[in-house]
Protein backbone atom coordinates (compact mmCIF):
# COMPACT_ATOMS: atom_id res chain seq x y z
CA UNK A 1 0.00 0.00 0.00
CA UNK A 2 1.12 3.61 -0.83
CA UNK A 3 -0.47 4.87 2.16
CA UNK A 4 -3.27 5.61 0.98
CA UNK A 5 -6.16 3.42 1.98
CA UNK A 6 -7.92 4.66 -1.07
CA UNK A 7 -6.26 6.37 -4.27
CA UNK A 8 -8.93 7.55 -6.60
CA UNK A 9 -7.73 9.02 -9.63
CA UNK A 10 -9.90 9.89 -13.00
CA UNK A 11 -12.44 8.82 -11.65
CA UNK A 12 -15.19 9.07 -15.14
CA UNK A 13 -19.16 8.08 -14.57
CA UNK A 14 -21.43 8.92 -17.05
CA UNK A 15 -24.87 8.90 -17.31
CA UNK A 16 -27.97 10.05 -19.17
CA UNK A 17 -28.14 12.85 -17.03
CA UNK A 18 -25.47 13.07 -15.01
CA UNK A 19 -21.84 12.61 -15.16
CA UNK A 20 -18.72 11.89 -12.81
CA UNK A 21 -15.71 14.41 -14.42
CA UNK A 22 -12.28 13.22 -13.67
CA UNK A 23 -12.39 12.95 -9.97
CA UNK A 24 -9.57 12.44 -8.25
CA UNK A 25 -8.61 12.30 -4.17
CA UNK A 26 -7.05 10.12 -1.82
CA UNK A 27 -7.72 9.02 2.01
CA UNK A 28 -4.56 8.73 3.41
CA UNK A 29 -3.69 6.12 6.05
CA UNK A 30 -4.67 6.97 9.64
CA UNK A 31 -7.64 9.68 8.47
CA UNK A 32 -11.05 10.65 8.64
CA UNK A 33 -11.89 11.94 5.15
CA UNK A 34 -15.28 13.73 4.47
CA UNK A 35 -16.94 13.85 1.45
CA UNK A 36 -19.75 16.51 1.38
CA UNK A 37 -21.55 18.24 -1.58
CA UNK A 38 -25.21 18.66 -2.16
CA UNK A 39 -27.83 16.53 -2.89
CA UNK A 40 -27.31 14.68 -6.67
CA UNK A 41 -23.82 15.67 -6.80
CA UNK A 42 -22.19 12.40 -7.23
CA UNK A 43 -21.01 11.37 -3.54
CA UNK A 44 -22.51 8.14 -3.71
CA UNK A 45 -21.70 7.54 -7.63
CA UNK A 46 -18.25 8.02 -6.39
CA UNK A 47 -18.41 5.37 -3.39
CA UNK A 48 -20.52 2.90 -5.16
CA UNK A 49 -17.57 2.97 -7.75
CA UNK A 50 -15.02 3.05 -5.03
CA UNK A 51 -16.71 -0.61 -3.71
CA UNK A 52 -17.50 -1.67 -7.25
CA UNK A 53 -21.24 -1.86 -7.42
CA UNK A 54 -21.21 -0.19 -10.54
CA UNK A 55 -18.35 0.13 -13.47
CA UNK A 56 -16.12 2.90 -14.17
CA UNK A 57 -15.93 4.56 -17.75
CA UNK A 58 -12.41 5.97 -16.50
CA UNK A 59 -10.15 6.25 -14.34
CA UNK A 60 -8.52 4.23 -11.63
CA UNK A 61 -9.28 3.41 -8.46
CA UNK A 62 -7.58 1.30 -5.53
CA UNK A 63 -8.37 0.53 -2.42
CA UNK A 64 -6.26 -0.80 0.49
CA UNK A 65 -3.72 -1.94 -2.23
CA UNK A 66 -5.53 -3.20 -4.46
CA UNK A 67 -7.09 -2.43 -8.20
CA UNK A 68 -10.91 -2.25 -7.57
CA UNK A 69 -11.09 -4.79 -10.57
CA UNK A 70 -8.80 -7.15 -8.62
CA UNK A 71 -10.30 -6.81 -5.13
CA UNK A 72 -10.23 -9.96 -3.55
CA UNK A 73 -12.67 -11.51 -1.14
CA UNK A 74 -9.56 -11.22 1.36
CA UNK A 75 -9.30 -7.58 0.97
CA UNK A 76 -13.00 -6.86 1.28
CA UNK A 77 -12.67 -8.49 4.65
CA UNK A 78 -10.48 -5.38 5.38
CA UNK A 79 -13.45 -3.06 4.18
CA UNK A 80 -16.80 -2.21 6.09
CA UNK A 81 -19.32 -0.60 4.66
CA UNK A 82 -22.75 1.49 5.80
CA UNK A 83 -25.05 2.82 3.00
CA UNK A 84 -28.17 4.70 4.35
CA UNK A 85 -30.94 3.44 5.58
CA UNK A 86 -31.36 -0.57 6.25
CA UNK A 87 -28.24 -2.53 4.90
CA UNK A 88 -30.36 -5.90 6.13
CA UNK A 89 -32.70 -8.23 5.34
CA UNK A 90 -35.85 -6.37 7.43
CA UNK A 91 -36.70 -10.04 8.87
CA UNK A 92 -33.43 -10.32 11.02
CA UNK A 93 -32.79 -9.67 14.48
CA UNK A 94 -29.48 -8.64 15.41
CA UNK A 95 -28.76 -12.04 16.67
CA UNK A 96 -29.76 -14.03 13.29
CA UNK A 97 -27.94 -10.90 11.46
CA UNK A 98 -24.79 -11.99 13.59
CA UNK A 99 -25.44 -15.36 12.86
CA UNK A 100 -25.35 -14.77 9.38
CA UNK A 101 -22.04 -12.47 9.29
CA UNK A 102 -20.53 -15.10 11.35
CA UNK A 103 -20.88 -17.10 8.53
CA UNK A 104 -19.26 -14.74 6.00
CA UNK A 105 -16.37 -12.65 7.48
CA UNK A 106 -13.44 -14.90 9.01
CA UNK A 107 -12.74 -12.09 11.78
CA UNK A 108 -16.03 -11.52 12.89
CA UNK A 109 -16.36 -10.63 16.25
CA UNK A 110 -19.28 -12.09 18.07
CA UNK A 111 -18.41 -10.79 21.55
CA UNK A 112 -17.73 -7.36 20.52
CA UNK A 113 -20.68 -7.13 18.04
CA UNK A 114 -23.05 -8.40 21.33
CA UNK A 115 -20.91 -5.36 23.22
CA UNK A 116 -21.79 -3.22 20.83
CA UNK A 117 -25.16 -3.52 20.55
CA UNK A 118 -25.50 -3.25 23.85
CA UNK A 119 -22.98 -0.16 24.11
CA UNK A 120 -25.49 1.38 21.41
CA UNK A 121 -28.73 0.08 23.53
CA UNK A 122 -29.91 -2.01 20.60
CA UNK A 123 -32.32 -4.96 21.14
CA UNK A 124 -30.91 -8.46 20.02
CA UNK A 125 -33.93 -10.35 20.00
CA UNK A 126 -35.79 -7.84 18.00
CA UNK A 127 -36.75 -7.39 14.33
CA UNK A 128 -34.98 -5.12 12.45
CA UNK A 129 -38.12 -4.17 10.15
CA UNK A 130 -39.58 -2.90 13.96
CA UNK A 131 -35.99 -0.61 14.14
CA UNK A 132 -36.57 3.54 13.38
CA UNK A 133 -33.98 4.88 11.11
CA UNK A 134 -31.72 5.60 13.76
CA UNK A 135 -31.54 2.17 14.73
CA UNK A 136 -30.73 0.90 11.99
CA UNK A 137 -28.11 2.87 11.15
CA UNK A 138 -26.90 1.98 14.49
CA UNK A 139 -26.97 -1.61 14.08
CA UNK A 140 -25.25 -1.25 10.69
CA UNK A 141 -22.19 1.13 11.99
CA UNK A 142 -22.01 -2.13 14.84
CA UNK A 143 -21.65 -4.72 12.53
CA UNK A 144 -19.46 -2.66 10.12
CA UNK A 145 -16.99 -2.25 13.65
CA UNK A 146 -17.86 -5.49 14.41
CA UNK A 147 -15.23 -7.75 11.96
CA UNK A 148 -12.59 -5.57 12.46
CA UNK A 149 -12.25 -3.75 8.98
CA UNK A 150 -8.90 -1.50 8.27
CA UNK A 151 -11.11 0.64 6.28
CA UNK A 152 -14.98 1.83 7.00
CA UNK A 153 -16.99 3.28 3.94
CA UNK A 154 -19.92 5.41 5.19
CA UNK A 155 -22.33 6.87 2.84
CA UNK A 156 -25.01 9.58 4.79
CA UNK A 157 -24.50 6.62 8.05
CA UNK A 158 -25.13 9.09 10.07
CA UNK A 159 -28.24 11.01 8.74
CA UNK A 160 -30.97 9.24 11.01
CA UNK A 161 -28.98 10.11 14.06
CA UNK A 162 -29.90 12.42 16.91
CA UNK A 163 -27.12 14.67 17.75
CA UNK A 164 -25.84 12.37 20.89
CA UNK A 165 -25.65 9.49 19.40
CA UNK A 166 -24.17 11.06 16.56
CA UNK A 167 -21.72 12.74 18.61
CA UNK A 168 -20.85 8.93 20.37
CA UNK A 169 -20.54 8.09 16.34
CA UNK A 170 -18.16 10.27 16.09
CA UNK A 171 -16.13 9.58 18.84
CA UNK A 172 -16.25 6.14 17.90
CA UNK A 173 -14.74 7.00 14.04
CA UNK A 174 -11.99 9.27 15.78
CA UNK A 175 -10.99 6.04 18.00
CA UNK A 176 -11.19 3.98 15.06
CA UNK A 177 -8.44 6.18 13.27
CA UNK A 178 -6.38 6.51 16.65
CA UNK A 179 -3.81 4.11 15.63
CA UNK A 180 -2.93 5.24 12.69
CA UNK A 181 -3.65 2.15 10.63
CA UNK A 182 -7.49 2.58 9.57
CA UNK A 183 -8.95 5.01 7.67
CA UNK A 184 -12.37 6.24 6.88
CA UNK A 185 -13.95 7.82 3.84
CA UNK A 186 -17.56 9.41 4.97
CA UNK A 187 -20.32 11.13 2.84
CA UNK A 188 -22.20 13.52 5.04
CA UNK A 189 -24.89 16.20 4.46
CA UNK A 190 -24.07 17.13 8.07
CA UNK A 191 -21.21 19.26 7.55
CA UNK A 192 -20.75 20.02 11.56
CA UNK A 193 -19.99 16.76 11.95
CA UNK A 194 -17.24 16.38 9.54
CA UNK A 195 -15.46 19.77 11.16
CA UNK A 196 -15.46 17.59 14.32
CA UNK A 197 -14.11 14.42 12.80
CA UNK A 198 -12.53 14.92 9.44
CA UNK A 199 -9.33 15.65 8.26
CA UNK A 200 -9.37 15.96 4.70
CA UNK A 201 -12.96 17.56 2.87
CA UNK A 202 -13.37 16.51 -0.63
CA UNK A 203 -16.21 18.60 -2.02
CA UNK A 204 -17.74 17.38 -5.10
CA UNK A 205 -20.04 19.68 -7.02
CA UNK A 206 -22.48 18.55 -10.13
CA UNK A 207 -20.17 15.39 -10.54
CA UNK A 208 -16.95 17.65 -10.26
CA UNK A 209 -14.11 17.97 -8.08
CA UNK A 210 -14.38 21.35 -6.71
CA UNK A 211 -11.19 20.87 -4.05
CA UNK A 212 -9.59 17.82 -2.02
CA UNK A 213 -8.06 19.96 0.90
CA UNK A 214 -7.26 19.65 4.80
CA UNK A 215 -9.90 20.62 6.72
CA UNK A 216 -7.52 22.61 8.85
CA UNK A 217 -6.39 24.34 6.40
CA UNK A 218 -10.01 25.10 5.03
CA UNK A 219 -11.18 26.27 8.70
CA UNK A 220 -8.23 28.07 9.51
CA UNK A 221 -7.59 29.80 6.24
CA UNK A 222 -10.44 30.61 4.24
CA UNK A 223 -12.98 33.10 5.18
CA UNK A 224 -15.74 35.29 4.29
CA UNK A 225 -15.56 38.71 3.12
CA UNK A 226 -18.41 40.53 3.88
CA UNK A 227 -19.71 43.79 2.42
CA UNK A 228 -21.56 46.07 0.57
CA UNK A 229 -21.85 47.18 -3.17
CA UNK A 230 -18.80 49.72 -3.06
CA UNK A 231 -16.61 47.15 -1.80
CA UNK A 232 -17.46 44.90 -3.42
CA UNK A 233 -16.59 46.43 -6.59
CA UNK A 234 -12.59 46.91 -4.79
CA UNK A 235 -12.05 43.40 -4.45
CA UNK A 236 -10.34 42.08 -6.97
CA UNK A 237 -11.52 39.05 -9.14
CA UNK A 238 -8.73 36.89 -8.60
CA UNK A 239 -9.35 37.15 -4.46
CA UNK A 240 -12.55 35.82 -5.12
CA UNK A 241 -13.49 32.32 -4.80
CA UNK A 242 -17.29 32.58 -5.23
CA UNK A 243 -19.48 35.18 -4.12
CA UNK A 244 -22.97 35.99 -3.95
CA UNK A 245 -25.77 38.83 -2.51
CA UNK A 246 -27.90 38.41 0.32
CA UNK A 247 -30.12 40.62 1.00
CA UNK A 248 -27.92 44.14 1.64
CA UNK A 249 -24.55 42.66 1.45
CA UNK A 250 -22.07 40.58 -0.88
CA UNK A 251 -20.63 37.69 0.67
CA UNK A 252 -17.31 36.49 -1.10
CA UNK A 253 -15.40 33.27 -0.52
CA UNK A 254 -11.66 34.16 0.06
CA UNK A 255 -8.85 31.47 0.18
CA UNK A 256 -6.89 33.26 2.63
CA UNK A 257 -8.53 35.68 5.13
CA UNK A 258 -6.00 36.99 6.74
CA UNK A 259 -4.90 38.52 3.67
CA UNK A 260 -8.59 39.68 2.51
CA UNK A 261 -8.49 41.42 5.94
CA UNK A 262 -5.24 43.59 5.24
CA UNK A 263 -5.75 44.12 1.48
CA UNK A 264 -9.55 45.23 2.17
CA UNK A 265 -9.49 46.60 5.50
CA UNK A 266 -12.91 48.31 5.67
CA UNK A 267 -14.14 44.79 4.79
CA UNK A 268 -15.34 42.77 7.46
CA UNK A 269 -13.59 39.18 6.67
CA UNK A 270 -14.95 36.39 8.98
CA UNK A 271 -13.84 32.93 9.18
CA UNK A 272 -15.88 30.64 6.95
CA UNK A 273 -17.86 27.29 7.86
CA UNK A 274 -17.42 24.08 6.08
CA UNK A 275 -20.91 24.18 4.93
CA UNK A 276 -21.02 28.02 4.28
CA UNK A 277 -18.12 27.44 1.55
CA UNK A 278 -20.13 24.53 0.31
CA UNK A 279 -23.10 27.13 -0.11
CA UNK A 280 -21.38 29.76 -1.82
CA UNK A 281 -19.87 27.04 -4.07
CA UNK A 282 -23.32 25.65 -4.83
CA UNK A 283 -25.43 28.98 -4.52
CA UNK A 284 -22.82 31.40 -5.73
CA UNK A 285 -21.26 32.58 -8.97
CA UNK A 286 -17.73 30.86 -9.39
CA UNK A 287 -14.65 33.05 -10.53
CA UNK B 1 -21.33 -18.86 1.76
CA UNK B 2 -23.10 -20.27 4.71
CA UNK B 3 -23.76 -17.03 6.17
CA UNK B 4 -25.72 -15.94 2.46
CA UNK B 5 -27.87 -18.92 2.65
CA UNK B 6 -28.59 -18.42 6.17
CA UNK B 7 -29.78 -15.29 5.18
CA UNK B 8 -31.81 -16.02 2.56
CA UNK B 9 -33.48 -18.09 4.87
CA UNK B 10 -34.16 -16.19 7.61
CA UNK B 11 -35.02 -12.97 5.18
CA UNK B 12 -38.01 -16.20 4.10
CA UNK B 13 -38.81 -17.16 7.23
CA UNK B 14 -42.34 -15.77 7.71
CA UNK B 15 -43.62 -16.90 4.06
CA UNK B 16 -41.63 -20.32 4.87
CA UNK B 17 -44.21 -21.10 7.90
CA UNK B 18 -46.91 -20.40 6.14
CA UNK B 19 -45.70 -22.50 3.12
CA UNK B 20 -45.13 -24.98 5.53
CA UNK B 21 -48.48 -25.19 7.55
CA UNK B 22 -50.12 -25.47 3.95
CA UNK B 23 -48.21 -28.29 2.68
CA UNK B 24 -48.53 -29.70 6.02
CA UNK B 25 -52.11 -30.08 6.33
CA UNK B 26 -52.54 -31.15 2.79
CA UNK B 27 -50.22 -34.31 3.98
CA UNK B 28 -53.55 -35.24 5.90
CA UNK B 29 -55.64 -34.64 2.89
CA UNK B 30 -55.40 -38.34 1.55
CA UNK B 31 -57.45 -39.07 5.15
CA UNK B 32 -60.36 -36.49 3.93
CA UNK B 33 -60.11 -36.88 -0.01
CA UNK B 34 -60.81 -40.51 -1.53
CA UNK B 35 -59.84 -39.83 -4.92
CA UNK B 36 -56.45 -41.22 -6.50
CA UNK B 37 -56.67 -38.81 -9.21
CA UNK B 38 -55.51 -35.75 -6.91
CA UNK B 39 -53.05 -37.37 -4.99
CA UNK B 40 -50.34 -36.28 -7.90
CA UNK B 41 -51.32 -32.88 -7.71
CA UNK B 42 -51.20 -32.91 -4.36
CA UNK B 43 -47.46 -33.68 -3.77
CA UNK B 44 -46.96 -31.38 -6.96
CA UNK B 45 -48.42 -28.35 -5.63
CA UNK B 46 -46.65 -29.39 -1.94
CA UNK B 47 -43.41 -29.29 -3.66
CA UNK B 48 -44.22 -25.67 -5.73
CA UNK B 49 -45.70 -24.29 -2.65
CA UNK B 50 -41.50 -23.75 -1.17
CA UNK B 51 -40.51 -21.91 -3.66
CA UNK B 52 -42.87 -19.44 -4.39
CA UNK B 53 -41.68 -17.41 -1.62
CA UNK B 54 -38.57 -16.74 -3.27
CA UNK B 55 -39.62 -13.78 -5.45
CA UNK B 56 -40.79 -12.15 -2.17
CA UNK B 57 -37.98 -12.53 -0.52
CA UNK B 58 -36.12 -11.68 -3.20
CA UNK B 59 -38.01 -7.81 -3.17
CA UNK B 60 -37.82 -7.69 0.30
CA UNK B 61 -34.00 -7.97 -0.35
CA UNK B 62 -34.08 -5.38 -2.69
CA UNK B 63 -36.14 -3.19 -0.51
CA UNK B 64 -33.80 -3.37 2.57
CA UNK B 65 -30.82 -2.67 0.31
CA UNK B 66 -29.13 -5.92 0.70
CA UNK B 67 -28.72 -6.74 -2.15
CA UNK B 68 -26.21 -3.85 -2.33
CA UNK B 69 -24.91 -4.75 0.67
CA UNK B 70 -23.74 -8.02 -0.14
CA UNK B 71 -22.03 -7.43 -2.61
CA UNK B 72 -19.94 -5.28 -0.15
CA UNK B 73 -19.12 -8.27 1.56
CA UNK B 74 -15.80 -10.61 1.29
CA UNK B 75 -17.44 -13.12 -0.73
CA UNK B 76 -17.72 -13.47 -5.32
CA UNK B 77 -20.82 -12.59 -7.16
CA UNK B 78 -20.79 -15.98 -7.99
CA UNK B 79 -20.58 -16.90 -4.27
CA UNK B 80 -23.77 -14.34 -4.00
CA UNK B 81 -25.92 -16.08 -7.11
CA UNK B 82 -24.68 -19.99 -5.79
CA UNK B 83 -25.87 -19.34 -2.51
CA UNK B 84 -29.67 -18.43 -4.27
CA UNK B 85 -29.48 -21.57 -6.04
CA UNK B 86 -28.35 -23.52 -3.03
CA UNK B 87 -31.43 -22.20 -1.29
CA UNK B 88 -33.97 -22.74 -4.36
CA UNK B 89 -32.45 -26.35 -4.12
CA UNK B 90 -32.56 -27.39 -0.59
CA UNK B 91 -36.36 -25.31 -0.86
CA UNK B 92 -37.64 -28.03 -3.26
CA UNK B 93 -35.83 -30.42 -1.08
CA UNK B 94 -38.27 -29.74 1.84
CA UNK B 95 -41.30 -29.71 -0.81
CA UNK B 96 -39.79 -33.58 -1.97
CA UNK B 97 -39.94 -34.35 1.63
CA UNK B 98 -43.00 -32.70 2.79
CA UNK B 99 -44.79 -34.71 -0.43
CA UNK B 100 -43.29 -37.94 0.77
CA UNK B 101 -45.10 -37.64 4.03
CA UNK B 102 -48.10 -37.16 1.82
CA UNK B 103 -47.04 -40.43 -0.21
CA UNK B 104 -46.41 -42.39 3.14
CA UNK B 105 -50.18 -40.74 4.61
CA UNK B 106 -51.81 -42.49 0.93
CA UNK B 107 -50.17 -45.60 1.70
CA UNK B 108 -51.25 -45.63 5.53
CA UNK B 109 -55.03 -44.61 5.11
CA UNK B 110 -55.75 -48.03 3.23
CA UNK B 111 -56.64 -46.18 -0.19
CA UNK B 112 -55.92 -47.18 -3.53
CA UNK B 113 -52.94 -45.55 -5.50
CA UNK B 114 -51.25 -45.88 -8.77
CA UNK B 115 -47.38 -46.17 -8.07
CA UNK B 116 -47.04 -44.07 -11.37
CA UNK B 117 -49.72 -41.87 -11.07
CA UNK B 118 -47.82 -40.68 -7.90
CA UNK B 119 -44.24 -40.35 -9.22
CA UNK B 120 -45.56 -37.97 -11.84
CA UNK B 121 -47.16 -36.20 -9.16
CA UNK B 122 -43.12 -35.90 -8.01
CA UNK B 123 -42.22 -35.34 -11.76
CA UNK B 124 -44.70 -32.57 -12.14
CA UNK B 125 -43.81 -30.87 -9.11
CA UNK B 126 -40.08 -30.85 -9.56
CA UNK B 127 -40.17 -29.88 -13.13
CA UNK B 128 -42.36 -26.69 -12.39
CA UNK B 129 -40.77 -25.89 -9.27
CA UNK B 130 -37.60 -26.65 -11.09
CA UNK B 131 -38.12 -24.53 -14.14
CA UNK B 132 -40.26 -21.94 -12.69
CA UNK B 133 -36.99 -21.06 -10.53
CA UNK B 134 -34.93 -21.36 -13.27
CA UNK B 135 -36.58 -19.00 -15.43
CA UNK B 136 -37.87 -16.74 -12.75
CA UNK B 137 -34.09 -15.60 -11.00
CA UNK B 138 -32.36 -14.05 -14.34
CA UNK B 139 -35.64 -12.23 -15.10
CA UNK B 140 -36.01 -10.89 -11.79
CA UNK B 141 -31.88 -10.02 -12.01
CA UNK B 142 -32.71 -8.42 -15.13
CA UNK B 143 -35.93 -6.41 -14.59
CA UNK B 144 -35.91 -5.83 -11.35
CA UNK B 145 -38.16 -7.26 -8.10
CA UNK B 146 -41.09 -4.56 -8.02
CA UNK B 147 -43.00 -7.43 -10.66
CA UNK B 148 -41.67 -10.44 -9.10
CA UNK B 149 -45.13 -12.16 -8.26
CA UNK B 150 -46.00 -11.63 -11.98
CA UNK B 151 -42.30 -13.11 -13.13
CA UNK B 152 -42.94 -16.15 -10.60
CA UNK B 153 -46.63 -16.31 -12.24
CA UNK B 154 -45.19 -16.07 -15.67
CA UNK B 155 -42.43 -18.47 -15.12
CA UNK B 156 -44.38 -20.88 -13.89
CA UNK B 157 -46.87 -20.83 -17.48
CA UNK B 158 -43.82 -21.11 -18.76
CA UNK B 159 -42.61 -24.21 -17.09
CA UNK B 160 -46.47 -26.14 -17.50
CA UNK B 161 -45.75 -24.97 -21.39
CA UNK B 162 -42.82 -26.72 -21.45
CA UNK B 163 -43.91 -29.25 -20.20
CA UNK B 164 -46.97 -29.57 -22.55
CA UNK B 165 -44.36 -29.04 -25.60
CA UNK B 166 -42.11 -31.58 -24.09
CA UNK B 167 -44.91 -34.41 -24.15
CA UNK B 168 -45.81 -33.12 -27.65
CA UNK B 169 -42.80 -33.90 -28.52
CA UNK B 170 -42.59 -37.71 -27.12
CA UNK B 171 -46.30 -38.01 -28.67
CA UNK B 172 -44.89 -40.19 -31.46
CA UNK B 173 -43.07 -42.55 -28.48
CA UNK B 174 -45.74 -42.38 -26.03
CA UNK B 175 -48.32 -42.52 -28.32
CA UNK B 176 -50.40 -39.43 -27.77
CA UNK B 177 -49.74 -36.19 -25.75
CA UNK B 178 -49.79 -37.69 -22.38
CA UNK B 179 -48.05 -35.36 -19.21
CA UNK B 180 -48.49 -38.20 -17.21
CA UNK B 181 -46.32 -40.62 -19.44
CA UNK B 182 -43.42 -41.57 -16.99
CA UNK B 183 -41.65 -41.04 -20.58
CA UNK B 184 -42.67 -37.39 -20.73
CA UNK B 185 -42.45 -36.51 -16.73
CA UNK B 186 -38.56 -38.18 -17.23
CA UNK B 187 -38.09 -35.83 -20.04
CA UNK B 188 -39.29 -32.83 -17.98
CA UNK B 189 -37.54 -33.16 -14.91
CA UNK B 190 -34.04 -33.86 -16.81
CA UNK B 191 -34.66 -30.67 -18.79
CA UNK B 192 -35.79 -28.92 -15.82
CA UNK B 193 -32.02 -30.26 -14.44
CA UNK B 194 -30.12 -28.99 -17.12
CA UNK B 195 -31.79 -25.68 -17.18
CA UNK B 196 -31.08 -25.00 -13.26
CA UNK B 197 -27.23 -24.90 -14.07
CA UNK B 198 -27.10 -22.76 -17.44
CA UNK B 199 -29.99 -20.46 -15.62
CA UNK B 200 -27.20 -20.19 -12.31
CA UNK B 201 -24.33 -19.53 -15.17
CA UNK B 202 -26.61 -17.33 -16.95
CA UNK B 203 -27.53 -15.30 -13.54
CA UNK B 204 -24.16 -14.60 -12.64
CA UNK B 205 -23.38 -13.10 -16.50
CA UNK B 206 -26.06 -10.72 -15.55
CA UNK B 207 -25.10 -9.84 -11.83
CA UNK B 208 -21.60 -9.11 -12.70
CA UNK B 209 -22.77 -6.66 -15.31
CA UNK B 210 -25.05 -5.15 -12.66
CA UNK B 211 -25.15 -2.43 -11.44
CA UNK B 212 -26.48 -1.35 -7.79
Amino acid sequence: MNGNAVTVSGLTKRYDAFALSDISFEVPQGTIVGLIGENGAGKSTIIKSILGLIHKDGGRISVLGSPIEELQPEVREDIGVVFDGTNFSEELTPEKLNRVLGGIYRSWDEAYFFALLKKLSLPAAKKIKSFSKGMKAKLSIAAAFAHHPKLLILDEATSGLDPVVRDDMLDMFLDFVQDEENSILVSSHITGDLEKAADYIVFIHEGRLIFSKPKDELLESYGIVKCGTAQFDMIARQDMIAYRKQDYEWQVLVADRNRAQKKYPKAMVIPAAIDEIMLLYVKGEIE
Amino acid sequence: MSGLIRNNFYAMESNLKISFIMAAALVFSPLIINNATIYPMIIAVQIFLFVVNTGTALHADEVAKWSKFELTLPVKRSAVIGAKYVTFAILIVCGLLIGLCTAVCINLSGQTWRFLSILWGYEYGLGLSIISVSLMYPIILKVGTEKNELVLLLSAFAAVGLMCLIAAALSPVTGEMNLQHPLAGMTSVSAALLMFPVSFAVSVNIHKNKEF
